[in-house]
């Protein structure tokens, strides 16, 4: 254990290197000299337990700054910062010199990009590999999760840089290696290192702001593969089975910030000239532009984490019930006084997709609320989505019109040139909730980008896949996303799996207090992640029922079988329950009752 | 990496040399010296030691084999220098009009002179500059390769063989191997090696008279005289099936040098041994990129990845498992129910598709015409019952397979088209699905929503098997040997019973007889299938897995093999046989007159269906012959496909089952003109017809209750009582 000898967020790489610099001398005094850190090849030697205690066990969490566009130029390089993000590429990995000779003790260059000492001869030095991961917001992330886990002021931060800090800041300045780049940034890093005494925190760091503020205009500004968002972040993650990151999960990166305009690089070099092909895809992310971080801790993200207050209750069974009635009254209010909509609603709302069976998707339940016209669909539709927005972290809205299908980029594309994954709206994050707004569809002809925007859609709907044209191949990625259309009459592009006709007699107009949005919120992601046991005899009852209602309705088939119990599992759940009962199975009966009613 | 102990290159030579000295070829005949000869000739230049050959001679251990794997560039070297040691003289005269043998005469006659105080370093001639010949190193073939993600910082220096598919290439550019300078001063060669993409060019003479002179001699970089490789750069991505659930395909770098450039393009699939390295970078990009090493693969050999079956290579137990399956029987069941194994039921369906997988060989007459072989097979039936998840998982099954909808959704469509390159302006052909499938199956989704154009132009392709394109001043002809495989709706988008099935289809006769078999799969509801359903539903639901199957369902990969090697039996009918189909063939042509409305269309390509299927059923058992029971199978499939369609239409015509199998029975002892009917005879009957064993045994007991005929108590055979 090391002691808080190092300020572990003003300087996260002082506290590696020590940790690795003891580490490495104990492994030599034991194995006698002999390559003394082959060992530690993907190997953690006691760094990460020293973050993770400062972390999570001594309350180190809330000192650390997020990162995120608008403090982009205010925090400072080689400080410990976090940043959540959805892993929106995957660039491989990236062989690194991880450990090397300097003189007679052991190095490492573990989380950062850059070595102090002077660059090792190859013989006394080892390759160790990272994984990249090119990481965006969350897209359609919703505002109040922002608020949920703030970090310190980071205005507050230059006043917590440690005088060590500025020792290595300095060093690295006086490196040869950096300071062939543009003269303006040399002197300002040169001023920042001048006044050297105590009391000058504030006039130390008035440069670096002023200097890293030139940089924010061009930061990302053009980046055009994400559209829509300015902002993104390159992540490197050590030491990790490869399987533990996937695509579009959404996490907490803590770790190593690094951000370097100096190293803005020339974009017409010579010398390039030889390297057309192999470019890395890193120089397309150039360090000037996308800041860098060397993850030291991670951890996905539920919907719970950002609630923003632990949960205090025990999820009983009681709480649930009643926080699940003041919910459906006022969805009800919401969808002007339509019960059975507003059933169906929290039904939709609490889905989640259990596992895909073959072709079969258990677990998901897509809403089709049809008898919208425009404006209805404008008052109830912006209402609903309010809400939407203020009860799940992730949900964006789309308009499906004709203009839309045949010009927006769904289908997320590799471009080989470039070696990067060019994003499209349906790559989202698990559990993300999608509103169609079909009222706005017109009669028109699509073009062939339309027609293919539309296939991806429907295949969305029906097998909850996403297929990423990998240009001589499609990948199909299985996604969990919540559907729901408004539209006229049923609707034939989006075939949901609920279809209900809208009835609201009266027009909408309730606001939720704070208190209830957050009970409600803790109450959606309680109840999609409540386990389901599963009983045999209600089942059993289940399989009778069905065989009857089938002889009653030839119509039916194994859709609407399986939509049924999906619901009454899901009613289940909604009340707290974990195991499916007679009850519910009922309820959803008469759901299906009333729902039959006015569909004729 | 160093291993810790000293190696003796100049042992490690001896047995190299060694090597390539005695190592006999499979007739022994010595193969590397006939390599070298041929090198010597000016033939060839590249000389590929093979691992394979290296592990089969006596002198090389595992330790020398593991050396050469670990360390591959070093004994790169260790071999080329060998081979100087071994060059032959060249038995063929080739011209010597090549700059760079002039050069080498030149060379060779200064040197013999003494002229050159030959103790320095960078006079002296190094070996790489007098080299006609490339030495590459290839890794086994029988080991699996690796996938792009596999490949860690452990494999840097090894020799790895990996998998993938190219997607992009560079230009082919010069490298510089050997640079060549004369010094303005003493007229000096001097030689620098160039081991890298990069170098520091001289500038200063080295020599030793300009050192004694302090000339400091000027250096002029020859060019001409200078040793130049091809090199190109290659993109290699993961292969869709090695791409884990949630990634996304990795890629990595690929240099091919010198004779192996131009061997890819990009969109092949392709496997590759070569040696992974860092690649440090230089000068300002090493700055930028920091302390990182790019890495890269210095390709040895590239294999293309055939996508015929012809071609399809087996790999390791295959045969054995191909081997056992024959043996085992009923392989015909065990494949069929193999086929998308998470499609409830529809046997005979999938027995049909497995015989268009199989398919019959093409026949070309003396004559100059075509007989196609491949199976047409058109699935119609009920939205939600299936079809698409049938044709994808055939074209998973196929190793060449093409899936398109009707409405194929680029401009060229289904057959191909004329289309103006962007760049170029030039008219260029572009294929369709059909033509890209060509020897493969092209699966048509939606087949009745196709375009009109390209519904003209499969007639053609279904029977002549080609695409015909006359436009913009192309005439040509594109192959398009495929078994189609089609899945339409009915007319109405459901079907409707009220409606005969012609109106229910919605495609022209001309196309419809063009299919050897057409499947109508109805969403027919009854008590049994009911409780299935109920019964799946409630099972996935509440263990979110589907229900065990109840046999274990071969992989795709044996069932691909299995059908690659059916596929090169070619049966013959035997003539015995002959009469037999003719027969057939006219029974059904004259069944269809005595009806007052036929539905189907029997011609002479029905016969030619006839032929097919039984040729792949032959194909199946690996028989050389057709047999008596493959007609009788194919008659069966045939039967059972009109049934799905007219089903209804028998049941309306009052015949019930048992009635009908004795009508069958007794026309055929009346033709015969014999009182017995041998229960084998029996059961071909009426399984042609569609009907089962059990159907048969039932209709034996009813008409011997009542005393029509008699059943031979063992043998089960038919004698009738005259009445």
């Amino acid at each position: 254990m090391v002691g808080p000898q190092y300020d572990l967020v003003g300087n996260p790489l002082g506290a590696v290197r020590a940790t690795f610099e003891r580490a490495a001398e104990a492994a030599a005094a034991e194995s006698g000299g002999r390559e003394p850190v082959a060992a530690f090849r993907g190997k953690d030697w006691g760094a990460n337990e020293v973050f993770r205690s400062f972390l999570f066990e001594q309350g180190g969490l809330d000192k650390v700054p997020v990162l995120d566009a608008s403090n982009l130029g205010l925090i400072k390089p080689n400080t410990l910062v976090r940043f959540r993000g959805m892993v929106q590429d995957m660039l491989g990995n990236e062989y690194y010199v991880g450990a090397f000779k300097d003189g007679s003790t052991w190095r490492t260059n573990k989380f950062s990009d850059f070595s102090p000492f002077s660059i090792p001869h190859p013989c006394d030095s080892h390759l160790w590999e990272r994984h990249l991961f090119h990481c965006v917001p969350v897209p359609g992330q919703n505002s109040w999760t922002r608020e949920s886990s703030p970090g310190p002021d980071v205005c507050t931060m230059s006043i917590c840089l440690t005088p060590e800090q500025r020792e290595k800041r300095k060093r690295g300045a006086d490196n040869d290696a950096m300071d062939v780049s543009e003269n303006g940034n040399v002197e300002a890093s040169s001023s920042s290192k001048k006044p050297k005494d105590d009391d000058a925190h504030n006039s130390n760091s008035s440069p670096e702001v002023s200097m890293n503020k030139e940089h924010i205009p061009e930061m990302n500004g053009v980046d055009h593969h994400i559209p829509g968002s300015s902002f993104s972040c390159l992540v490197k993650v050590y030491d990790m089975p490869e399987s533990q990151v996937k695509l579009n999960d959404v996490a907490e990166f803590i770790g190593v910030y690094t951000f370097d305009p100096e190293l803005a690089a020339p974009t017409d070099n010579s010398d390039d000239i030889m390297f057309d092909l192999i470019e890395d895809v890193t120089a397309q992310l150039p360090p000037s532009k996308v800041p860098r971080l060397h993850c030291l801790v991670r951890r996905k993200l539920s919907a719970h984490d950002f609630l923003s207050k632990p949960p205090t209750a025990e999820p009983s069974p009681i709480l649930l019930k009643s926080i699940r009635q003041s919910l459906l009254s006022h969805l009800t209010l919401v969808l002007g006084k339509d019960e059975l909509a507003a059933q169906c609603l929290l039904l939709h709302l609490l889905s989640r997709l259990l596992n895909k069976v073959d072709v079969v998707t258990v677990g998901r339940l897509s809403l089709n609320f049809t008898g919208f016209n425009r404006e209805s669909a404008s008052i109830f539709g912006n209402q609903i989505n309010n809400l939407i927005q203020r009860l799940l972290p992730y949900s964006q809205a789309i308009p499906l019109s004709i203009e839309y299908l045949n010009t927006a980029t769904l289908q997320p594309r590799k471009d080989n040139k470039s070696g990067r994954l060019i994003t499209g709206v349906l790559q989202l994050p698990q559990g993300t909730h999608l509103t169609f707004d079909e009222t706005l569809l017109q009669s028109g002809s699509l073009t062939s980008k339309g027609v293919e925007n539309t296939m991806l859609l429907k295949n969305l709907m029906e097998s909850q896949m996403v297929e990423y044209d990998f240009e001589y191949y499609k990948l199909e990625m299985a996604t969990d996303i919540q559907l729901l259309t408004l539209s006229e009459g049923k609707s034939n592009i989006l075939l949901s799996d609920l279809i209900v006709p809208f009835r609201p007699s009266c027009v909408p107009g309730v606001n939720a207090s704070a208190e209830e949005l957050e009970s409600w919120r803790w109450y959606l992601a309680t109840v999609r992640s409540l386990p389901q046991s599963t009983e045999s005899e209600t089942y059993q009852m289940i399989q009778d029922e069905m065989v009857s209602a089938m002889r009653d309705d030839r119509s039916l088939g194994c859709s609407e079988l399986s939509r049924w119990l999906t619901m009454a599992q899901i009613m289940a759940s909604s009340f707290g329950e974990n195991s499916l009962s007679i009850e519910h199975w009922q309820m959803v009966k008469e759901l299906e009752r009333l729902r039959k009613e006015r569909l004729q | 990496m160093a291993t810790g102990i000293k190696i003796d290159l100049a042992a490690e030579r001896a047995l190299a040399k060694d090597f390539l000295n005695n190592f006999a070829g499979p007739r022994g005949e010595p193969k590397y010296l006939n390599i070298l000869q041929d090198v010597a000739n000016r033939k060839i230049r590249a000389v590929q030691i093979e691992l394979d050959d290296l592990i089969h001679y006596k002198d090389v251990d595992d330790e020398f084999l593991q050396r050469v794997t670990e360390n591959t560039r070093r004994y790169i070297g260790v071999f080329a220098d060998a081979i100087d040691e071994l060059m032959p003289e060249s038995t063929e005269a080739y011209a010597v009009d090549e700059d760079r043998d002039i050069l080498m005469t030149q060379r060779v006659d200064e040197s013999a002179d003494g002229g050159a105080d030959g103790t320095d370093p960078l006079q002296r001639m190094p070996p790489e500059i007098r080299r006609f010949f490339e030495v590459y190193i290839k890794a086994f073939s029988k080991v699996t390769p690796l996938t792009i993600r596999q490949v860690r910082a452990t494999n840097i220096g090894q020799l790895v063989k990996i998998s993938g598919i190219v997607t992009r290439c560079s230009d082919v550019k010069p490298l510089m191997q050997v640079a060549v300078y004369t010094c303005e001063e003493c007229g000096f060669e001097i030689y620098q090696e160039v081991t890298a993409r990069v170098f520091m060019p001289l500038f200063e003479c080295p020599s030793q008279r300009c050192k004694l002179n302090k000339a400091k001699g000027n250096l002029i970089l020859q060019l001409r005289a200078s040793k130049f490789l091809k090199f190109q750069e290659v993109k290699l991505q993961e292969l869709a099936e090695h791409v884990p659930k949630g990634h996304i395909p990795r890629s990595l770098t690929v240099h091919l040098r010198g004779e192996l450039t131009r061997k890819v393009a990009p969109g092949d699939v392709v496997e590759m041994s070569g040696i992974f390295l860092p690649m440090p970078y230089y000068g300002f990009q090493a700055m930028r990129a920091g302390l990182v090493a790019d890495t890269y693969l210095e390709a040895m050999s590239i294999t293309h990845f055939k996508k015929k079956y012809e071609e399809y290579e087996l790999k390791g137990d295959e045969q054995e498992q191909i081997d056992r399956l024959a043996e085992d029987g009923d392989i015909y069941n065990k494949l069929s129910r193999s086929l998308a194994p998470e499609i409830f039921g529809h046997e005979d369906v999938k027995k049909a598709l497995l015989l268009l997988l199989v398919g019959a060989p093409h026949r070309k007459l003396t004559d100059g015409m075509k007989i196609r072989g491949d199976l047409h097979i058109c699935l119609m039936g009920d939205p939600g019952v299936a079809k698409s998840q049938l044709l994808k998982h055939i074209i998973n099954v196929a190793p060449r397979g093409v899936y398109t909808t009707g409405r194929g959704s680029s401009g060229v469509g289904l057959t191909a088209a004329v289309q103006k390159d962007p760049v170029t302006n030039e008219f260029v052909l572009e294929g369709g699905a059909l033509v890209l499938a060509d020897m493969g199956i092209c699966a048509i989704d939606e087949f009745d929503k196709m375009e009109e154009s390209d519904r003209t132009a499969i007639h053609e392709v279904m029977e002549q098997q080609t695409v015909s394109i006359a436009k913009a001043g192309i005439t040509t002809s594109l192959n398009a040997r495929t078994a189609v495989l089609a899945a339409a709706n009915p007319a109405w988008g459901r079907y409707d019973m009220r409606r005969t099935p012609a109106e229910n289809i919605n495609l022209p006769p001309a196309l419809l007889s063009r299919f050897d078999l057409l499947w109508l799969i109805l969403d027919r509801a009854d008590m049994e299938n009911d409780l299935e359903m109920a019964r799946h539903v409630v099972h996935v639901h509440q263990n979110l897995e589907s229900p065990a199957l109840g046999f274990a369902p071969l992989e795709p990969s044996v069932l691909r093999a299995y059908i690659s090697a059916a596929r090169r039996v070619v049966p013959s009918v035997p003539r015995e046989l002959e009469e037999y189909i003719a027969t057939a063939y006219s029974s059904i042509r004259q069944e269809e007159a005595k009806s007052n409305a036929p539905h189907s269309y029997t011609t002479i390509r029905t016969l030619l269906s006839i032929l097919r299927i039984s040729i792949a059923l032959a194909r199946l058992r690996f028989s050389e012959t057709v047999a008596q029971s493959d007609v009788d199978e194919a008659l069966r499939l045939m039967q059972m496909s009109k049934y799905s369609l007219y089903s209804d239409d028998r049941q309306r015509s009052g015949l019930d089952a048992i009635s009908d199998i004795y009508s069958i029975l007794r026309d055929e002892a009346a033709r015969t003109n014999s009182m017995d009917v041998r229960y084998a005879h029996a059961l071909n009957l009426i399984s042609r017809k569609g009907y089962s064993e059990a159907q048969l045994k039932e209709c034996l007991e009813e008409y011997a209750s009542l005393n029509v005929w008699q059943i031979h108590p063992s043998t089960f055979d038919i004698h009738f009582i005259d009445a």
